[in-house]
């Protein structure tokens, strides 16, 4: 049960480092990223080969990130001057590009198959421990991210970036660049998702394309409209319900048994399709969000 | 010789991608929003038009079937969901019509179930033309999607309702002034543009396999070929599904199957950059 928990909570907190991400980039922003799982996927693979390939887990994780970040690079130069249902369609666009790629170039990443066997961190430790002390350093890791972007929001930078989520031609006026800062925002969220990434694949030491579907983003979407926009502690409060939902959606079978398997991944998105829309229509703040503006 | 043949073979794929960018366009262009449900309207129309067609044996049935299936229900999915949303940020309607594509892809996972499905076509001879091999059943589907677009511009450009949409894609204030319901307008766009793409599903689904997942596949070439088109303008949107379907094709041979969607990612990016408005669409102020 113990290890259960665990587990559990290292899921949740790879959550909450994507949520976190979201939350720079559309809570605080508005950018409309639809393709948050392309740099998830990224960073999963980055550090899963440079690991496998004789690298320490610390270059391993900082490549991750760095490769994020630079995929994310273009997209933004491209895309962050036009309007922003076109950079919700070509982040869309670039995730799913992100998983041909995983697919189709078989020499590097194994194709369909998947790579398996990446090493896991603290593997010296042993079973128990080594899960307790992965736990810990993912915690220490999302605290940070959080307390960064707590500070982000209160500085000179998070108040620029909430202007232009607010009324961006009044920025432009004052002489700021909004594309400017909507690029360094982008970057660094698509590197949190990159470190996400990589804590998931040393965790799961399996990864194949098939995981990084776009409905991982709309998982992230989820989390942080349950929550609440643009705060942290909805980011935190969504990933916590996100996980209670999609373990409590595996148990749904022992209590029903004559749901197939595939039948349930269907449920899955079902609910994830309805919940998405009811929140967009009755609580568009979310749980924890901000009542007091509009 | 090899390139011809490649080229007709993207003119008829382009045919699909044509009118799933319509129905995009049509909505982009009335409604305000891309509507990322197309994909997954595809489908149901797909499906639709199985059941239809194994109910019946006709293809006629199976289109009608189709196209009427898919318009009520994103008729239905406007009066429960889109029209709450009205005056609310792109972002919102945006992420509702994901919501409603997961939907749809659920209930026709459970409904239809996860196997695959396929259209029971008799095989028929290909025509030759002057070297060039064409299928039958392409020159028949040429035909449904033009049966379509003669029935949409028809509705477009020669009928009432068709000039207070185009009024109400111009310019919504102004078509309010001007004394047009925009509910009974919204109505019929529902109704159109998910007829539309349930006729471009149904046609994908005849030349391909039927699973729940396939028609949002389709998404990101049908918002290519609606941004190439010029966002809004149901012409471009045809002709630019055309010009896609063909480059897809072409570029096959160079890059391998599996790149295809990526061709078409780099088109719109290159489009965005060097040329947002598309091929047919017009400057606007934005918002």
């Amino acid at each position: 049960m113990e290890a259960y928990l665990v587990a559990i909570g290292i899921i949740a907190l790879i959550y909450v480092l994507l949520s976190l991400g979201l939350t720079l980039q559309y809570g605080l922003t508005g950018l409309i990223n639809f393709g948050h799982v392309g740099f998830f996927a990224i960073g999963a693979y980055t550090s899963a080969l440079l690991v496998m390939n004789g690298a320490p887990f610390i270059v391993g994780f900082a490549g991750a990130a760095l490769l994020a970040g630079i995929a994310a690079w273009p997209i933004g130069l491209v895309s962050l001057r036009l309007r922003d249902d076109y950079f919700a369609i070509v982040t869309l666009g670039f995730s799913e590009v992100v998983r041909i790629i995983l697919t189709s170039e078989r020499w590097l990443t194994n194709g369909v198959q998947g790579i398996p066997g990446i090493p896991r961190l603290y593997s010296d430790l042993g079973g128990a421990a080594g899960q307790i002390a992965t736990f810990a350093t993912i915690l220490a890791v999302t605290v940070a991210a959080a307390w960064m972007i707590r500070r982000i929001a209160g500085s000179p930078f998070g108040r620029i970036i909430e202007a232009i989520r607010d009324n961006e031609e009044a920025v432009q006026a004052l002489g700021k660049d909004p594309p400017r800062f909507k690029i360094q925002v982008l970057v660094v969220g698509a590197a949190l998702a990159g470190i996400a990434g990589a804590f998931y694949a040393h965790y799961i030491t399996y990864i194949v394309p098939e995981q990084y579907i776009p409905l991982v983003t709309f998982y992230v979407w989820m989390a942080i409209i349950m929550g609440g926009v643009g705060r942290v502690s909805g980011a935190v409060i969504g990933s916590v319900i996100l996980m209670a939902f999609l373990e409590g959606s595996r148990f749904i079978r022992d209590v029903v048994p004559w749901i197939s398997e595939v039948d349930m991944a269907s449920v899955r998105i079902g609910l994830v399709g309805l919940l998405l829309i009811l929140f967009i229509i009755y609580r568009p703040q979310g749980l924890m969000g901000d009542y007091t503006k509009r | 010789m090899f390139y011809a043949q490649l080229f007709v073979n993207g003119l008829f794929q382009g045919l699909v991608i044509g009118l799933a960018a319509l129905s995009i366009t049509l909505v982009f262009g009335i409604a305000r929003f891309p509507n990322a449900a197309t994909g997954d309207s595809m489908t149901l129309g797909a499906y639709a038009a199985l059941a239809a067609h194994k109910a019946s044996g006709s293809f006629i049935v199976a289109g009608l079937g189709a196209a009427s299936a898919t318009g009520i229900v994103l008729l239905l999915a406007y009066w429960s969901v889109f029209r709450k949303l009205a005056g609310r940020s792109v972002v919102a309607l945006l992420v509702a019509s994901i919501g409603i594509a997961f939907l749809l892809r659920a209930v026709l996972g459970v409904a239809f179930g996860h196997g695959q499905q396929v259209f029971q076509i008799p095989l028929a001879r290909p025509y030759i033309f002057g070297g060039l091999r064409i299928l039958p059943l392409d020159l028949q589907m040429a035909l449904v999607a033009l049966v379509t677009l003669i029935a949409v511009f028809g509705l477009l450009y020669l009928t009432a309702i068709g000039r207070q949409m185009r009024a109400v894609a111009d310019n919504r204030d102004l078509a309010r002034v001007s004394g047009i319901r925009p509910g009974r307008v919204m109505v019929a766009l529902w109704l159109l543009a998910g007829a539309v793409a349930g006729i471009a599903g149904m046609m994908l689904g005849m030349k391909t396999i039927v699973t729940p997942e396939f028609g949002w596949e389709m998404l990101l070439p049908a918002f290519t070929a609606a941004i190439l088109g010029g966002i809004g303008s149901p012409v471009g949107a045809v002709v630019a599904g055309l010009i896609l379907g063909a480059m897809q094709e072409f570029s096959t041979p160079f890059v391998g199957f599996t790149y295809k969607i990526a061709i078409a990612f780099l088109i719109m990016l290159a489009v965005l950059l060097v040329r947002p408005r598309g091929l047919f669409g017009r400057v606007e102020g934005v918002r």
